[in-house]
């Protein structure tokens, strides 16, 4: 029997949708094919009407048709005041019903249910703004979110998140391939992020790597070092494999000179402002994920001291 | 008889409410569903942070957002920036039209060739060959070929979508020698199949297409043109009669977009600042004309229109006796409303061909409409190939330093892939004060305006026959002719009619016919 996928989107951009079309092997059309996967709804790649989709809602509503796997793209809307009006259906009668509650309905009929990117998994963009953004199981850094702390799914997995602004389209579909094969996934407890793609720091494969290790940091944009410690760079601070995985096969923000923002986190988008570093007398107030303190800076001061010329003269083609 | 229907393969939601009478639309409202207020969750943040929000507007046109944002900023820092970073903006907006242009044909607007409608059809065996979900064969090849081009964009801007890489001064990249080798290796690799399987013929042989009459010779002309996506769009198009309906309200605008380096082999195509001519009709733009007009929108403030430099966005609900209906607000050009897209910015450029067809049927369709965007990568590739070979030769940086003022206002215009889109932006105390932003949808999906205007597609709609209440793919194929995409732009509620609503008044472009060779508007 091929497993059944319906992809509802909610309040985001549709960038994670995009971002899985860039998937190469397989990509999204020998995905499906090759999981065997039967893709009952997308809202970008269905041709069903919208008589047939209310149809295919009804069934799986009613436990008539089996919903194996919902993902779920965009943070879910309750504003103004808790109702989710700014984010609604609507039937033909003019009617409308906000969208929120036709993803917790599928989210209690599906066997696994899956966040898509950040605004997904813990409100993103929208998290404290007028729509009252929220994920499936968080709101920002606490449970809870649409669905409560407590929801399971019927497979007896929380919702799954695959943060990321976009998701990377790799998470994506490896997510779908192990769920395909039925295979074991081990979720970080802390925010139900499967260990296999969220236990590296985003920082891990960087080009610039060797320019940290050696405190060679930019102040400015266009250059080849670091950008930790001046220019707001996430890397050593923020779970992720962009620099692992690549991005479109090619690169990551942080090889082309991009600080990278945060976007798998909680908070993103953080409420300070982007490209430059919180600190004190010139130490950034957050340290690389995990190092004690004085150590580190122990480190970095002799590390400043150790730099070899090469570096300093920024003569590499990376 | 009223009716409504949500629309799919939409990026975001749409809902369309028709009024037929006799089968034949006499009234039409366009609703987005969701709001996303992106516009108040930019205030008080710090100056740079448009770069990196902004983006995330849209997921298939971010670089588009990134590019308004920078330029934004570039004009609040007054700086120029170097002629390498002029080049590699443009190249990554261009790969992002393309991919757009592509994508939106393949996948969005042709399945609706598979509608139940043509069952019947000689084509309709050729359509599911074509467009079936994920199993047609030009939908499996587009997939595949634009997702390849646009790792150029990740070549040169880390990842797309959503990167930050354009910054006031530049841009934060230093690609080297073979960083540009691998660009051009992927623009060409994607036009060798565009040109096989798109036009069946070389850009070249396309590019001698200046009239109907050229048209109709090309399409005979061989098998490999007929069969073609080109070939069977425009055959597929005259047996569905889609070159009669969804004329639109008769006015284009674009912003003008890809910024003309200092120096370039590339002439602009009307000799201005940007390579596609930014106007309204066939007069010169300014960015002063703009207003946004909320009369039928769901948002509070001041009633009159304003420009986006004075807009405010407010989101305001109130029951459904009210004659709001959409979280877009409208917004107009001189109080007129105006169509954009690829469509817009080929006849503001003075396409020939584009603009023999509009004078030709008296109008612009769906048929032509579809086509611009189809041809599109035709006019963009061979501009896109230059600057690249010419950032490989130019011995410059990427990136100027500039200084950020505390405080300073400043606009960024440019054109996404389905059009016009800017951003206006107030900095005070190093944080941003206000930041509206009009995106091209806006523009295309807007409600009536206090003057009674419909908006382009409304307007569109009005006149068309429905044969089927229950499959109203005329409608569908006018909506989807104009690449809606609501993620950007809005939110409605229950519309209510508005007694009497005008036409959109008697001036229209084409009052301007017939154009002459030479004359404004073809070069």
């Amino acid at each position: 029997m091929p497993k059944k996928l319906y992809w509802l989107q909610c309040g985001g951009c549709g960038g994670d949708t995009w971002s899985l079309f860039n998937a190469e092997s397989p990509d999204v059309a020998q995905l499906f094919d090759m999981l065997n996967i039967e893709l009952l709804w997308h809202p970008s790649l269905s041709h069903k009407s919208d008589d047939e989709l209310q149809a295919l809602n009804a069934r799986l509503l009613s436990g008539e048709e089996k919903l194996d796997i919902l993902c779920v793209e965009g943070a879910i809307i309750r504003g103004p005041g808790g109702t989710g009006m700014y984010d609604t259906l609507s039937d033909k009668l003019g009617g409308r019903k906000p969208k929120k509650d036709l993803a917790a309905s599928l989210a209690k009929k599906a066997e696994h249910v899956i966040a898509v990117g950040t605004c997904a998994c813990f409100g993103g963009i929208g998290a404290g703004s007028d729509i009252e953004a929220v994920g499936l199981q968080f709101s920002r850094w606490d449970k809870g979110g649409l669905l409560g702390s407590e929801f399971k799914a019927s497979g007896g997995m929380p919702v799954i998140n695959l943060p990321g602004c976009p998701c990377h389209c790799d998470v994506i579909t490896g997510m779908l391939s192990l769920l395909s094969a039925d295979m074991p996934i081990e979720l970080i407890e802390k925010y139900h992020t499967p260990v296999e793609w969220y236990n590296i720091m985003v920082h891990q494969g960087c080009t610039r790597n060797e320019y940290h290790e050696y405190r060679i940091e930019e102040k400015r944009f266009g250059e080849k070092g670091c950008m930790f410690f001046y220019l707001g760079c996430h890397g050593p601070l923020v779970k992720g494999p962009c620099n692992k995985l690549l991005w479109n096969r090619r690169s990551s923000k942080t090889r082309v000179g991009v600080p990278c923002f945060g976007c798998t986190r909680p908070d993103f988008p953080q409420p300070y402002p982007f490209f430059e570093t919180r600190n004190i007398e010139g130490i950034p107030i957050k340290l690389p994920s995990g190092v004690n303190r004085p150590h580190y800076m122990a480190y970095k001061g002799m590390a400043a001291a150790a730099a070899p010329e090469r570096l300093k003269e920024r003569k590499t083609g990376i | 008889m009223k009716r409504i229907f949500p629309m799919n393969r939409v990026e975001g939601d749409l809902k369309i409410t028709l009024e037929t009478d006799k089968g034949v639309v006499s009234e039409a409202w366009s609703s987005g569903t969701m709001y996303r207020g992106f516009e108040n969750i930019m205030l008080g943040r710090g100056s740079l942070d448009g770069l990196v929000i902004t983006p995330r507007i849209c997921g298939i046109c971010s670089t588009s957002h990134l590019y308004a944002a920078a330029k934004a900023l570039d004009m609040i820092c007054q700086t120029d920036i170097p002629d390498n970073a002029v080049r590699v903006r443009n190249i990554c907006l261009m790969t992002e039209m393309i991919q757009n242009d592509v994508r939106h044909a393949a996948l969005l607007f042709m399945p609706d060739f598979c509608n139940s409608r043509y069952a019947d059809s000689q084509l309709s065996e050729e359509a599911f060959r074509r467009y079936a979900q994920l199993k047609g064969q030009m939908a499996i090849e587009t997939i595949r070929e634009s997702k390849k081009l646009i790792e150029i964009i990740a070549i040169l801007g880390g990842q797309w979508p959503h990167s930050s890489f354009m910054v006031p001064g530049g841009v934060v990249c230093v690609p080297g020698a073979t960083d540009i080798s691998n660009c051009r290796y992927l623009l060409n690799t994607f036009r060798r199949w565009y040109e096989k399987r798109f036009l069946g013929c070389g850009i070249e042989r396309w590019s001698e297409v200046r009239s109907m009459a050229d048209l109709n010779v090309w399409l005979d002309e061989s098998e490999s043109h007929r069969n073609s996506e080109l070939g069977f769009f425009i055959r597929f198009s005259k047996e569905a009669g889609l070159d009669k309906i969804g004329r639109g309200c008769g006015h284009f605008i674009s912003f003008g977009a890809l910024d003309m380096p200092d120096h370039t082999e590339i002439k602009s195509l009307n000799g201005g600042k940007t390579l596609l001519p930014a106007g309204f009709d066939l007069t010169p733009f300014h960015q002063r004309n703009i207003t946004e007009d909320i009369s039928h929108s769901w948002f509070g403030g001041p009633s009159e229109p304003k420009h986006p430099f004075e807009g405010v966005t407010k989101p305001y609900a109130t029951g459904s006796e009210d004659k709001r209906y959409s979280w877009a607000k409208a917004p107009r050009y001189e109080g007129l409303p105006a169509e954009t897209g690829p469509l817009a910015d080929m006849i503001i450029a003075g396409h020939p061909l584009l603009l023999n067809l509009a004078e030709i049927s008296g109008g612009v369709s769906v048929f032509t409409r579809q086509l611009a965007r189809m041809i599109r990568p035709a006019l963009l590739i061979p501009f896109a190939d230059i600057w690249l070979k010419e950032i490989s030769a130019a011995k410059e940086n990427f990136f100027k330093d500039y200084e950020m003022p505390e405080s300073g206002d400043g606009f960024g215009l440019t054109q996404a892939p389905r059009g016009a889109v800017g951003h206006w932006v107030k900095i005070r105390d190093s944080q941003i004060e206000k930041y509206q932003i009009i995106t091209p949808t806006a523009w295309n999906a807007s409600p009536r305006d206090s003057n009674g205007f419909r908006g382009p597609w409304e307007e569109a709609l009005i006149g068309v026959e429905i044969r089927d209440d229950d499959n109203p793919i005329e409608a569908q194929h006018i909506i989807r002719s104009f690449d809606p995409c609501l993620v950007c732009t809005v939110h409605a509620i229950h519309p209510s009619p508005d007694p009497s609503p005008k036409r959109r008044g008697e001036s229209s472009i084409y009052s301007s016919f017939p154009f002459r060779e030479g004359g404004r508007g073809v070069r």
